[in-house]
């Protein structure tokens, strides 16, 4: 292959991984999923390198926040779409499998009834239909996935169709988000009400509460976490994510070349919805509680911010920003519970303003003002070549 | 400094309560013929008590109400006062130190004192036992009680117990009623009087009042005997058949004009509603509609003009103590105060940090977001976490019936309020030489800069003049709510969908979808419930814009993007 | 008579109140290159909008048919990827790249083939499109800038670079809009060229104001004026330059 047909085919179809990548991705996800767990069960506790429980519980919730920040960051940093609502479509999976497990309690509610407590509690006679298949893990993982896509295919179909975007779009995701949160407070809405669903007892047979099953979720969401990268990662490789971009950049440009945008926009819309759903499914048995308070678009945006912190428009940046945030919040709420709003606002504005590409992106500043002090050759050349 | 003002001003208050308390102590030495009537009856032997207490019927005293309700619930006891006299009394509500409550006498309501001392009489709750009733005293009790309400000094409370007499259907009310009648000045009162009357003459025995009282009912739109109406229509046997048509039409035209009333105050509150939410609007329609500045601290900015009345209050409260006519005007002096803060923040906030994402429109919206949560927590820290108090001004307060529609003051000041602001920003958008830069700058920045129009400080009188409305709408907001730190959270969703729904840049487009969005939002919540109504709305909008994707008063351009 | 390939009737477009474009008649024949000229705010930028589903008239027909044989389509039902699909391509007045692509990567999205979102996720360049993406690059003189993002280039090269994408989408019609702006003379006379040469294989409209590069384009072909939204004339340079009317409101307007 000639010099130029190799570096066209670099160009717009970029290897998936060099070698190096490859490895930059698989010890990390190696580490975190089996050399971790490892460690839980067989060393002792007073061992330096023995993670508890508690904190493989806490790496799992993050593992799932990155997979939302993910999602975010697709729609926003690749796609152009501010999307905030995705904290809904998260909850709306945790909700789905939260139904699942609620059944699952089976007689050891406080009640002891088959009923879910807060259904004894409300006066409920029977199961409403719409509980009854939830009693099949698969049909409940499949509504998981199911329920956050068919709301997002039917509210990306309308404004996707009727070429609403940019802050229009932004505003109403988080109106979708609002009047979805409004519904789940309700009790008569059937879901729990302000209380939401918790006390799960067991999932697919095993105790919730037990050792194994908590590292079990933990493998499963590093392992999606993994997983949700390379197809992400599949996706802006190539024309798809040329286009993406294009789409982001001037979107009626990339009309008027022939392609009917809103299907693209819907196509991704609605497989982030899916994914992100999987990812709330699996935070609710980790942290043991799902309501209406995460849906809020409050959270939506906080899952922006992950992103903003991390830097969008790459793929390691969500990830780091979910990581960052939210053991900064960890930190500061115990440290200083009234400061904590100044500190994620202030952090917002900071990042907003002053690092627009986010954590992320300082090594490569470092890196040029490093360049720039080493040499006063002008280092426009190279910012223009690129490869 | 402001803690200082606002010790000062409750010291003050504190002052004035106190000094009104002790007028309005010494006043109770009338009629002490009733009273005396009443204090043999209490402690009559219990066969003679019966007769004694209802002699009592109709007997106008304002000692009668309280210590009967009292008998009844068990807790009126018989003191023995130091020469051997009993006495009847009750004892206060709150407990002194180790339980012991001060006895009050039923005759003055003061404290009985010890001959010996000169000290109150204080006992324990144990230390007494409560005065016995049996059931025909009760009964007895309960007779004196509904007759004593007609003649209170209050008229609402007249009011209740004439309509709970009415409701009683007892003949022997009549005469009572009609005595009142005649000498009943207020109106609500005396239209209670009369449909009271003829309800209870709706089973008289004479079938020509019967049917007079049917017509006088249905010429009075009184709910409770259309309600009736349907019970006796319902009932075996039926009543005569023209009592049963006259019932019938008095139906409906009972329940026509109840439909109508209800149409037009959900009408109106929809109405107001709607002027509360343009006026958020306004604001919005400005900094994000002409600007393209995506702020979600707008609700926050909304809240510093809440906050800003609360404390124009406060020092009018110190100046001219609660309730006196130099407090009403407290809301005049607040409105530009409330304005000028808010703008004040918002200058900041535009130099600060929106100054450099004009061209960055959705991270405007993430830095604003976080400006927002910072404001939030100061709200907090500084006026406290819980609501704070917002007593309307005299003016502002009651409502206006117009044939039993009510239209609250404050929300027809808002209502009439907001349209003095739509038609300011419309002045000053095309009347004014800063409206004519603001618009110049807006449709083409670069343009406007070349052409030598400082953008820079037009952007910033266009923010501050933003943020500034949206002080005024916390202001009379104020008043018809809640204000407390995270009230801005409330209702900037609804804002943008105004603003969004309207068409961007255009102040009518925001008009009309506001007071739109406003009604139909009042008029599906008394079918739908207010969550349901909302999200009706909410969905509704997205529709909308699936057939205007532009809103009601698209802006057009040429360019690609 | 070769046959219309475009053709709008008595096409009425108004923008709150203001007529743009107003009983409009234009024909496009098969392989013309056809220039339009006029006045600003003549309605020529809002007519491309017509033909291209940017906007829709408020009467009047637009059609287009692909030869003789084909019924001709009816474009005002379509929007506008299904009609740059049918293969009417258009250039815009301000150049519209993807200024964060290479300049390569520009062209690949421009291709012609399916362009649906699983033919995206799947798509792979074979060698066909290759060798056709180096010939073009070559015509448009850019192929030692392929990896140069295209907000880097010069605003001629931009317009160049627009006019390659428009050229890998293989279209039947081109429309031009105003291809010599923020060009150098000789990239003017170069775009000519270009446009002279595509004429016959494509039918072309080309809007423009400069009045050489006009001249120089029109040799064979017709120049169409519009004033106030409607066809003032019709015909060869010379004639349209010597007619009265056109230099009243168009050419001559400063000298009265």
């Amino acid at each position: 292959m000639s010099s130029s047909a190799s570096a066209s085919l670099l160009d717009i179809e970029p290897r998936f991984f060099t070698r190096a990548q490859w490895a930059s991705f698989l010890v990390p996800t190696l580490i975190l999923a089996v050399l971790l767990p490892v460690f839980n069960a067989l060393l002792p506790s007073e061992n330096l390198l023995h993670p508890s429980i508690f904190t493989l519980n806490l790496y799992g919730k993050y593992a799932t926040y990155a997979v939302l920040a993910l999602g975010v960051d697709l729609l926003w940093g690749y796609l152009g779409i501010l999307s905030l609502g995705q904290a809904l479509f998260f909850s709306l999976g945790g909700y789905a499998f939260g139904m699942h497990l609620l059944l699952m309690i089976g007689k050891d509610g406080q009640y002891k009834s088959d009923l879910p407590d807060y259904m004894v509690f409300l006066g409920y006679k029977a199961l409403p239909a719409h509980w009854e298949p939830f009693y099949s893990f698969w049909f409940a993982a499949l509504a998981v996935l199911v329920v956050p896509a068919l709301l997002a295919f039917v509210f990306g179909w309308l404004a996707f169709r009727s070429r609403i975007k940019g802050v229009y779009l932004s505003i109403l995701t988080q109106a979708l988000t609002y009047a979805a949160a409004l519904l789940f407070f309700r009790n008569d809405f059937g879901f729990g009400g302000n209380n939401g669903f918790t006390d799960f007892k067991r999932v697919l047979g095993a105790d919730l509460n037990s050792v194994e099953t908590r590292r079990g979720l933990y493998i499963a969401s590093v392992l999606l976490l993994a997983f949700v990268f390379l197809l992400y990662r599949w996706l802006t490789r190539a024309k798809f994510g040329h286009l993406m971009q294009a789409i982001r950049d001037g979107e009626n440009r990339v009309l008027f070349s022939g392609y009917a945008t809103a299907r693209y926009k819907l196509f991704v819309f609605v497989l982030v919805a899916a994914i992100t759903g999987i990812a709330g499914a699996l935070y609710v048995p980790q942290v043991g509680i799902i309501n209406p308070s995460e849906m809020t678009p409050e959270k939506s945006i906080e899952a922006v911010v992950w992103v903003a912190v991390g830097g969008r428009g790459t793929l390691l940046g969500p990830i780091l920003g979910a990581l960052f945030v939210n053991a900064l919040k960890s930190w500061a709420t115990r440290a200083a519970p009234e400061l904590w709003l100044y500190f994620l606002g202030g952090l917002f504005v900071t990042v907003v303003l002053f690092l627009p590409g986010g954590l992320i992106s300082i090594p490569g500043k470092l890196r040029l003002l490093w360049a720039k002090s080493s040499s006063k050759a002008p280092a426009a050349d190279s910012l223009v070549v690129g490869h | 400094m402001l803690r200082l003002l606002v010790r000062f001003s409750f010291s003050l208050a504190l002052l004035l309560a106190a000094a009104l308390v002790l007028r309005a102590a010494p006043e109770s030495a009338a009629q002490p013929t009733a009273r005396a009537q009443l204090i043999a009856a209490l402690i009559a032997a219990p066969v003679q008590q019966v007769a004694a207490i209802r002699a009592l019927v109709g007997v106008e005293d304002a000692a009668i109400t309280p210590a009967l309700t009292a008998w009844r619930a068990g807790e009126l006891y018989l003191v023995t006062l130091a020469d051997g006299k009993r006495a009847p009394a009750m004892l206060a509500p709150d407990p002194g130190v180790e339980g012991q409550r001060i006895a009050l006498s039923v005759d003055t309501g003061a404290p009985l004192l010890d001959y010996a001392t000169g000290k109150p009489l204080v006992f324990a709750l144990n230390q007494l036992k409560p005065l016995d009733t049996t059931a025909p005293l009760r009964r007895a009790i309960r007779d004196v009680l509904e007759v004593a309400g007609v003649s209170d000094p209050n008229p609402a409370t007249r009011r209740e117990s004439i309509e709970r007499l009415g409701q009683s259907r007892k003949a022997e009310h009549l005469p009572l009623l009609k005595a009142r009648l005649v000498i009943e000045k207020v109106f609500a009162v005396r239209s209670a009087l009369a449909d009271a009357i003829a309800f209870i003459q709706l089973a008289d025995v004479d079938p020509k009042i019967r049917l007079a009282a049917i017509g006088s009912l249905a010429e009075a739109h009184s709910l409770a005997a259309a309600a009736r109406f349907k019970e006796q229509l319902a009932a075996k046997p039926a009543p005569p058949a023209d009592e049963s048509a006259a019932m019938v039409s008095a139906l409906k035209k009972i329940e026509g004009h109840w439909q109508v009333v209800n149409f037009f105050g959900n009408l109106f509150r929809g109405l107001s509603a709607g002027s509360v939410l343009l006026l958020i609007a306004l604001g919005l329609a400005i900094t994000f509609g002409l600007m393209g500045v995506i702020n979600m601290a707008h609700g926050e900015l909304m809240v510093v003009g809440a906050y800003a009345t609360f404390v124009v209050q406060k020092g009018f409260v110190s100046a001219f103590g609660l309730g006196s006519t130099g407090f009403n005007f407290y809301f005049i002096a607040a409105l530009p105060v409330a304005f000028v803060s808010a703008a004040g923040v918002g200058l900041l906030l535009e130099r600060s940090i929106i100054q450099f994402l004009y061209k960055r429109p959705l991270e405007s919206l993430l830095a604003t977001w976080g400006v927002s949560l910072a404001l939030q927590q100061t709200f907090r820290l500084v006026f406290g976490p819980a609501n704070v108090q917002i007593n309307a001004p005299s003016w502002l307060q009651g409502s206006a019936a117009i044939s039993d529609v009510l239209f609250a003051y404050n929300r027809l000041f808002v209502f009439g309020f907001a349209g003095l602001v739509v038609f300011g920003v419309w002045l000053v958008l095309n009347r004014t030489p800063l409206g004519l830069l603001v618009r110049a700058v807006m449709q083409n920045r670069q343009m406007a800069s070349c052409i030598g129009v400082k953008t820079t400080h037009v952007n910033m009188l266009t923010f501050g003049f933003g943020s500034g409305l949206a002080g005024l709408a916390g202001a009379c907001l104020s008043q018809l709510g809640n204000v407390g730190p995270s009230m801005g959270q409330l209702h900037i969703i609804d804002a943008f969908m105004v603003v969004v729904s309207g068409g961007v840049g255009n102040i009518l487009g925001s008009v009309a979808a506001s007071l739109g969005i406003g009604t139909v939002d009042q008029l599906l919540q008394p079918v739908l419930g207010a969550v349901m109504g909302k999200i009706l709305v909410l969905f509704a909008i997205i529709l909308f814009l699936q057939w205007r994707p532009g809103g009601l008063f698209p802006t057009r351009n040429r360019s690609l993007d | 008579m070769p046959h219309p390939i475009l053709q709008a009737e008595e096409v009425t477009k108004t923008f709150d109140g203001f007529r743009a474009i107003n009983a409009l008649n234009f024909y496009l024949f098969s392989g013309e290159l056809r220039t339009v000229i006029g006045p600003n705010g003549a309605g020529k930028s809002t007519f491309f909008d017509l033909l291209t589903g940017r906007a829709k008239p408020d009467k009047g027909s637009v059609r287009f048919a692909a030869d003789d044989a084909a019924p001709s389509v009816d474009l005002t039902a379509l929007n506008e990827y299904e009609i740059q699909r049918l293969g009417i391509g258009r250039k815009f007045q301000t150049p519209s790249v993807f200024a964060e692509h290479t300049v390569f990567t520009n062209l690949v999205l421009s291709l012609n083939g399916p362009r649906g979102v699983f033919a995206s996720l799947f798509h792979r360049l074979d060698s066909i499109a290759r060798d056709r993406l180096d010939a073009l690059l070559k015509l448009v003189r850019l192929d030692d800038k392929r990896h140069w993002k295209a907000g880097l280039l010069s605003h001629g090269e931009k317009q160049w670079l627009e006019i390659g994408m428009l050229l890998a989408s293989e279209p039947r019609v081109l429309l031009v809009d105003e291809p010599a702006a923020g060009m150098t003379d000789e990239e003017t006379h170069r775009t000519g060229e270009l446009l002279l040469s595509l004429a016959g294989k494509h039918s072309i409209v080309v809007v423009e104001h400069d009045m050489s590069f006009v001249k120089q384009i029109s040799v064979n072909g017709q120049v169409t004026v519009l004033h106030q939204g409607s066809v003032l004339c019709e015909g060869k340079f010379d004639d349209v330059q010597s007619n009265q009317k056109v230099r009243e409101v168009y050419l001559g307007r400063g000298k009265h």
